[in-house]
């Protein structure tokens, strides 16, 4: 007896450890207290010309005590507590600035923006989307937006917003990722940016250089120039990591070779996987990138380890802060060459924010939603953020999209930028690009080879779903 | 009524082991059930919401066994385990009998080994990542400068290569686990026994293999089992050192089910890679339990 017993003692222990190893999905708790639900003080309408221009708290000031706290998103003001989770990290005072503003101008809700890793957030999404434990407002990276509405993690917001005027306003390619397919609202989009091709004008020049490439022919006669893999020195440097920020610097070149998603396997798509894996074979781009996030790529031209790098919108902010002693060269942001068909493409990247199902507050969290999204703080926010704005009248109230050279760059490259989705299985169909694209570069598969494991999983999934045009 | 004293006692038995077994049924019988529930539907990102997932049986097991991808990581996941626990036994023993002996700061130098045990799985899997980075890391430096590559290696860009950085990380954390254990083991062994084989004439090996091992048995059958549980559940390394990759030559079961319940949202997918690997776990835990019962007989 005493043997079974010890014996079902540790079967169960056994189970118990693999369980909790891997069971993601816990037990539904309640939600976490929003603070002082009788506090319901009478709605102020905000206007935008009401607010004043965002005041940047020290970039050095901690948010780990409650002093410090206040001083970055304003005193309680005895408002319901209403949590807001973001993986912003050098714009997170700029994000601070705005919930300080929106705190001190009502009193119906006290925002508390936390910071949580971009992995970290998507994982307690997941799990909040079974345990109920969500936040009131939540920032998703936008291609991911439509499987978290699939998943019902934000709440549909479509009521609060009807009869908005301004929603006209917004660009209807950052607005259609907060949609789902019937067109109902989740959100609003934050921010848009793009990737454009960052150089190193004293290495080209040096290799008799004038200009950045503007053909994928000259692209490859720099990098092969500029090249020195002896040395650690390549022509090129991107991101090709097994995750979505490996399929978002992907996509200009699938697009830019005249291909699409849905045509993965056509002999447009082989060729963009070709020119990468001939970039890796000629010695001209490190096959490290397959293990580099975006970070890890602009670490490497920063070290002058790459001539050109595939840089985004929000880099500028690291080049004129972090990395500002660093780079001591001439630097020049160019749009992405076109392909030998003459095809130019970049990609549309972004952050919305929406409303977690369940909030008691949700009619509130739209109020700031909208303050958030005005014109002129959009406009500001993108300013001070290094972002593209998502609606067309705020692009007037500000001239630095285009008086800076760097952003203009970006802001030109919208007109051929490509979304990614919106698709509740993008995950699914970003993971066969980068999978596909990992396999070319590594020399796993053929370029044709790669292609056709990509289109195995993605043509399935479109045939029941397509891609919206 | 009144009880016998045996069924008093047996009661009181069972009142006694109540807690726990509550605490366990409540803490982690439950997320167990939950898990084999999922992985018998087709929860996904489409049937999350609507709530029209449906009882499919053995459906998502026979796509897992169909899916050349999660082939792929079952085989690794046994390599993986295999691989490390020949090194980490092996070096472990060796290193059990060496630390056995008694001589200048045996006890200090012991210790030592111990902090590859004691530091977090990440910050070893982050240190893994960078001794293995191709062109800054410590392992290509070294081989370089002792002149025994020419080129670096690529470690973690090419599958097999990866698969044994993986291996050799986890048997730094490994080898103190097994070293720890097997002296415990060793220091049991009365010194008398070798002392009279000694006068016996039994050489070295002999003794090894006619004392220590055989004293040993129970000892290296604990660690043999216990190690393999504890390696084949791995998660933490891969996910922090190479993320499975590249292109899934270190993925095992725990980062695959991982990936499909969190990234790829096929909850049930994800549930069943985790019923596979339970299963696993379970047929070694009975095989541990048969050959502990066979110890106490």
């Amino acid at each position: 007896m005493r043997r079974k017993i010890a014996k079902f003692a540790a079967a169960m222990t056994m189970s118990a450890m693999v369980a909790v190893s891997l069971a993601g999905c816990g037990n539904s708790g309640n939600r976490a207290s929003s603070g002082s639900t009788d506090s319901v003080v009478e709605k102020k309408e905000v206007e935008e010309q009401d607010t004043e221009p965002l005041k940047i708290p020290d970039a050095e000031k901690k948010q780990d005590d409650a002093a410090s706290l206040a001083e970055d998103i304003g005193q309680p003001n005895g408002g319901a507590q209403v949590r807001l989770w973001h993986y912003f990290e050098h714009e997170a005072k700029v994000l601070n600035a705005v919930c300080k503003q929106y705190n001190e101008l009502q009193s119906d809700i006290y925002i508390i923006p936390t910071f949580i890793s971009r992995e970290e957030l998507m994982k307690q999404y997941t799990i909040g989307a079974v345990s109920g434990e969500l936040p009131d407002i939540g920032m998703v990276d936008s291609p991911d937006m439509a499987s978290y509405i699939s998943l019902g993690v934000f709440e549909d917001i479509t009521k609060y917003l009807e009869g908005w005027e301004d929603l006209g306003q917004f660009y209807e390619g950052p607005l259609s990722s907060c949609k789902d397919p019937e067109g109902n609202l989740y959100g609003l989009p934050n921010n848009s940016n793009c990737l454009a091709i960052l150089c190193n004008m004293d290495m080209l020049k040096a290799a008799g250089f004038e200009n950045p490439p503007a053909t994928w022919a000259e692209f490859k006669q720099v990098c092969e120039a500029t090249s020195d893999p002896d040395n650690g020195v390549y022509g090129f440097a991107m991101c090709c990591i097994s995750n979505e920020e490996g399929t978002f610097q992907f996509i200009p070149w699938l697009y830019g070779s005249g291909a699409t998603v849905a045509s993965v396997d056509g002999p447009e798509a082989v060729s963009s996987f070709a020119m990468l894996s001939e970039l890796v074979n000629n010695g001209w781009m490190s096959k490290e990138v397959v293990n580099w996030g975006q970070g890890d790529a602009l670490n490497a031209w920063i070290a002058g380890k790459a001539a050109m790098l595939e840089s985004g919108t929000w880099q500028i902010a690291n080049l004129d802060g972090e990395f500002k002693d660093a780079v001591t060269w001439e630097y020049q942001y160019a749009q992405f060459p076109a392909s030998d068909n003459g095809t130019q493409a970049t990609v549309i990247g972004g952050e919305n924010f929406g409303v977690c199902a369940g909030s008691e507050y949700a009619a509130e969290c739209v109020e700031f939603l909208k303050f958030m999204q005005t014109a002129q703080n959009n406009a500001e926010w993108c300013e001070l953020a290094g972002k593209l704005p998502v609606r067309a009248d705020a692009v007037e109230l500000k001239d630095f999209w285009t008086a800076d050279a760097r952003y203009k760059v970006f802001n030109d490259s919208m007109e051929f930028s490509v979304a990614r989705g919106p698709h509740e299985s993008w995950p699914t169909i970003s993971e066969a690009l980068y999978k596909a694209e990992q396999a070319a570069i590594l020399g796993e598969k053929t370029p044709e080879e790669a292609a056709a494991e990509a289109a195995q999983t993605i043509k399935p999934i479109l045939e029941k779903v397509p891609l919206p045009e | 009524m009144k009880l016998s004293m045996a069924a008093k006692k047996r009661r009181e038995g069972y009142s006694f082991i109540l807690p726990g077994f509550a605490y366990m049924m409540i803490v982690l019988g439950y997320p167990l059930v939950y898990n084999v529930i999922l992985a018998f539907r087709d929860v996904n990102v489409k049937t999350f919401k609507a709530g029209t997932d449906v009882f499919v049986g053995l459906n998502n097991f026979v796509t897992l066994f169909h899916d050349k991808t999660f082939l792929l990581v079952f085989r690794n996941t046994f390599v993986f385990t295999i691989g490390c626990l020949v090194f980490q036994f092996t070096i472990g023993f060796i290193f059990a009998m060496f630390f056995s002996k008694k001589f200048t700061l045996a006890g200090p130098v012991r210790g030592m080994i111990l902090v590859g045990y004691m530091m977090p799985m990440s910050v070893t899997a982050m240190l893994g990542k960078n001794i293995f980075d191709v062109s800054s890391g410590l392992m290509n430096d070294l081989f370089m400068k002792i002149g025994l590559i020419r080129a670096p290696v690529e470690w973690l860009l090419n599958g097999s290569t990866a698969m044994a950085a993986v291996i050799a990380v986890n048997c730094w954390v490994g080898i103190p686990f097994n070293m720890l254990l097997l002296t415990s083991g060793l220091t049991g062994i009365s010194q008398d026994v070798y002392e009279s084989a000694e006068v016996d004439g039994a050489h070295a090996i002999q003794r090894f293999i006619y004392i220590t091992l055989p004293l040993m048995k129970s000892a290296i059958a604990s660690v043999v089992m216990l190690g393999f549980i504890y390696t084949f559940k791995a998660f933490d390394l891969q996910f922090v050192m190479t993320s499975g990759g590249p292109l899934n030559a270190t993925d095992v079961l725990g980062t695959y089910s991982y990936t499909l319940s969190f990234t790829q949202y096929e909850f049930s997918m994800g549930s069943a890679t985790a019923m596979v690997l339970f299963c696993c776990l379970f047929i070694i835990g009975l095989f541990y339990l048969r050959v502990i019962s066979r110890e106490d007989d």
